[in-house]
């Protein structure tokens, strides 16, 4: 089943200056994609549209069967309303909270009662390992943690879509390794549908289920890791996918 | 609500900072500044305006350019506190500086002649400058401290490398390289003093050395037509003239190049004095002295004196404060007065700001920095004219409409927030600057709409933002004259104007007005100290 769509979606900055462009996509339900490419390549604009903190100015997203935002028809529905789970590149996480109140803030606009609430963030917590680190500070957290806090807030709101912006980064290598391992087997078994962004070819042809080459704001080519690695369709993803063998 | 805040940020910004001063500049006649500029009173005060202003310029990048090279290139002990301590005149009203001046070098009484037999004057062009000058330094002084601090430190040490000794640096490299913020800190302290009030009054007064400002004063007070269209000719020129200066300065030689620290901070290595550092030392102790401890020692002494200008240990007594703080019905009600306004304009400044701020901030809406723009121009804007302007608008109710504010604490109020409403803006968008958008991305993304975003995120995560801008609307308003005395009439005396009349008229001879004015600067210092603490140094001097 389709879960989320794009029809020619377009993000025109300014005259001839496309960020993304004639972006065609089918994502289905539970399935986990990455979009690969370049800095500059139009992949975190694409993912900030489906969260709609980017508007686009060009073609249709739809969630399901709801549009989200068509420009052309005036149609845009704004973050708070499309139940969009994030994990940001910086982890976002609010250094004014402890983690319990980080992990639980999303829940309070969904007019949850306290036990409730405080249910559904612990079991979100032991899903993420951080289970009696309620109390804590960002600041007294390790980089790893403030991650799973951020993974743990992109979760408990049940998202309709996850959506993960090179939320590894920051990580040194044997973290990142452990992470990536993690965030595919909880996506697998809360049967999440997934968008991950990368740059790196080796973490999206492990992790996903689908991988969308970018390159100058257009989509060089769409398939399974395996699809990609044994034909590339364009000398762009050919020499990408070469890079990162090597 | 998003939209309509922005809304109502733009409309208070046109009607109360914007419509004002842009009505005060259509209200004189050509003619008008004819007779201006051809009344031989007009002109000297112009022509006096100009090169006392240019003098203390002058004086203040003379003093405060090789003060700031010492406190950052050399091996100076004690260069922190030192720092610190050459900061605070900045926080003191000038107009307190003055009345300490004028206990210390009155020509009839004055302590300094008195006991050493100086022979000093401070009724006089040099003592004018002097005073302005013992604090206005410190606007140099600041503007090349933090050029020096922020200066890529190998620059100079490649041309120390090349063979330069220290003097060749500092000429070759360090003043070329600071040309930018000399040049501002010149022109802030030219237009300090051509926009000041308290010192050229008190000081310029006696010594028949008029400026402009104080011819504002004069006119306005006169209560004829003809009077307040003097003033406000007067006040649309020192306008004109400071917004066109400021502007020329800060575009074109102020405007800051960046030879900023690239890449990985540099500590400068630091020059040795060797056997000059002692003598240095000494020498800047004695700056120090003579421009900041000298002059509160004199209003010290002062206060407790029974009979003003004579010392001997039987003079002092704490009966001038008894009399001034406890029964004198006047201080109470200036005290009061001035915390009230203290507090309302620092709360509804912070306020209007967080708002304000948010726009500039975090936005990319069209026109966003326009508010914070032209709230900066009534900060620029002499006080005198402002507050005449205000006067102009609001007394017959704002542009006729509704009921006059004129003899109000409501007036002074308003003019207050016009004033200092940039201090306060720009406070506020360091902050919302330092704050990642990834915060509030994932704050909406989680179901928040922009109420909530700036309740649960932006309100917690300023607070310290938020402090220091109510710390910096607070302080300069406890002791504010310029405008004040303009604005206040029989009952609405606040500290600053209490201070003034009692040194003018009512006091002479009391020590009243150095009672007051040593509160003013315990209050002023206490504050900036708790600033200081509870900031952790990021605010506050």
């Amino acid at each position: 089943m389709s879960h989320l769509q794009f029809t020619n979606v377009g993000k025109l900055f300014s005259g001839d200056n496309w960020a993304v462009k004639n972006f065609n996509l089918t994502i289905n339900d539970g399935e986990f994609v990455s979009f690969l490419g370049p800095s500059g390549c139009g992949k975190t604009t694409t993912l900030r549209m489906i969260a709609g903190l980017e508007e686009n100015t060009h073609g249709v997203i739809k969630f399901d069967n709801d549009i989200v935002s068509d420009p052309e028809n005036k149609k845009y529905l704004p973050p708070e309303k499309r139940n969009v789970g994030m994990m940001f590149q910086s982890y976002a996480v609010w250094p004014h909270m402890n983690v319990f109140d980080n992990v639980a803030y999303p829940l309070k606009f969904q007019k949850l009662d306290k036990a409730t609430i405080k249910k559904e963030v612990s079991e979100v917590l032991k899903i993420v390992e951080l289970n009696g680190l309620e109390q804590r500070k960002p600041n007294e957290l390790s980089g790893g943690q403030q991650q799973r806090v951020a993974l743990a807030r992109g979760l408990v709101m049940k998202p309709r879509i996850l959506l993960l912006d090179e939320p590894l980064s920051n990580l040194d290598a044997k973290l990142r390794e452990k992470m990536r391992r993690d965030i595919r087997e909880i996506q697998l078994r809360l049967k999440l549908t997934l968008v991950y962004v990368t740059h790196d070819q080796k973490e999206a042809f492990q992790m996903s289920d689908k991988v969308v080459v970018m390159n100058k704001g257009q989509i060089e080519q769409i398939g399974t890791p395996a699809e990609i690695q044994n034909s590339p369709s364009t000398q762009f993803v050919r020499e990408f996918v070469e890079i990162g063998a090597s | 609500m998003r939209k309509s805040i922005y809304f109502s940020v733009w409309l208070v910004v046109l009607l109360i900072f914007v419509a004002p001063l842009a009505y005060l500049v259509t209200l004189p006649t050509l003619s008008q500044f004819i007779e201006i500029l051809t009344h031989p009173n007009q002109l000297t005060a112009i022509k006096n305006t100009v090169l006392v202003s240019l003098s203390v310029g002058i004086c203040c990048v003379v003093l405060g350019v090789p003060l700031a090279w010492l406190l950052t290139r050399t091996n100076l002990p004690g260069k922190e506190k030192l720092r610190t301590w050459f900061c605070l005149p900045y926080a003191i009203p000038p107009y307190v500086g003055a009345i300490g001046w004028i206990i210390l070098a009155n020509p009839n009484s004055g302590l300094l002649n008195t006991i050493f037999g100086l022979g000093l004057n401070v009724y006089s062009f040099a003592g004018l400058v002097w005073v302005e000058t013992s604090f206005l330094f410190t606007f140099v002084l600041l503007t090349t401290l933090t050029a020096l601090d922020s200066m890529d430190s190998s620059l100079e040490e490649a041309a120390r490398l090349s063979g330069a000794n220290a003097w060749d640096v500092f000429r070759d490299i360090s003043l070329p390289l600071l040309r930018p913020a000399i040049f501002n800190g010149f022109a802030l302290s030219f237009l300090a003093t051509g926009a000041s009030f308290g010192v050229p009054a008190m000081i310029g007064g006696p010594a028949r050395i008029y400026l402009m400002t104080t011819q504002i004063y004069t006119y306005q007070r006169m209560g004829t037509t003809q009077g307040v269209q003097m003033a406000i000719g007067v006040s649309v020129l020192l306008m004109m003239a400071t917004l066109i200066l400021l502007f020329l300065v800060q575009n074109t030689i102020g405007k800051q190049k960046s030879y900023l620290v690239g890449g990985k901070s540099t500590r400068p290595s630091l020059l040795p004095l060797k056997q000059a550092t002692w003598p240095v030392f000494t020498l800047l102790c004695a700056f120090l002295f003579a421009v900041f401890i000298l002059p509160l020692l004199g209003l010290l002494i002062s206060a407790m004196s029974s009979v003003q200008g004579q010392w001997s240990v039987s003079n002092l007594s704490f009966n001038n404060f008894y009399r001034v703080l406890f029964q004198t019905e006047e201080t109470w009600r200036a005290v009061t007065n001035s915390l009230i306004l203290g507090f309302s304009a620092a709360g509804i400044c912070t306020a209007f700001s967080f708002f304000a701020a948010y726009f500039p901030a975090k936005t990319l809406l069209r026109g966003r920095s326009l508010p914070g723009i032209f709230a900066s121009v009534p900060f620029s804007t002499p006080g005198s004219v402002l507050a005449l302007a205000l006067i102009l608008v609001f007394s017959q109710g704002y542009f006729g409409v509704g009921p006059s504010l004129y003899n109000t604490l409501g007036l002074i109020l308003i003019a207050y927030i016009v004033k200092y409403m940039s201090l306060s803006i720009k406070t506020v968008h360091d902050g919302y600057s330092q704050i990642h958008p990834s915060l509030e991305e994932a704050a909406r993304i989680s179901g928040a709409g922009f109420g909530a975003v700036l309740r649960t995120i932006y309100l917690p995560l300023l607070k310290s933002s938020l402090i220091a801008s109510a710390f910096f609307i607070f302080m300069p308003v406890m002791s504010e004259l310029t405008m004040t005395i303009l604005l206040s009439g029989p009952g609405l005396e606040t500290v600053g104007t209490l201070i003034f009349s009692l040194q003018e008229y009512s006091d002479v001879a009391g020590g009243g007005a150095s009672v007051l004015s040593l509160l003013v600067v315990t209050i002023i210092f206490t504050l900036n100290f708790a600033l200081k603490k509870l900031s952790k140094g990021r605010y506050g001097l």
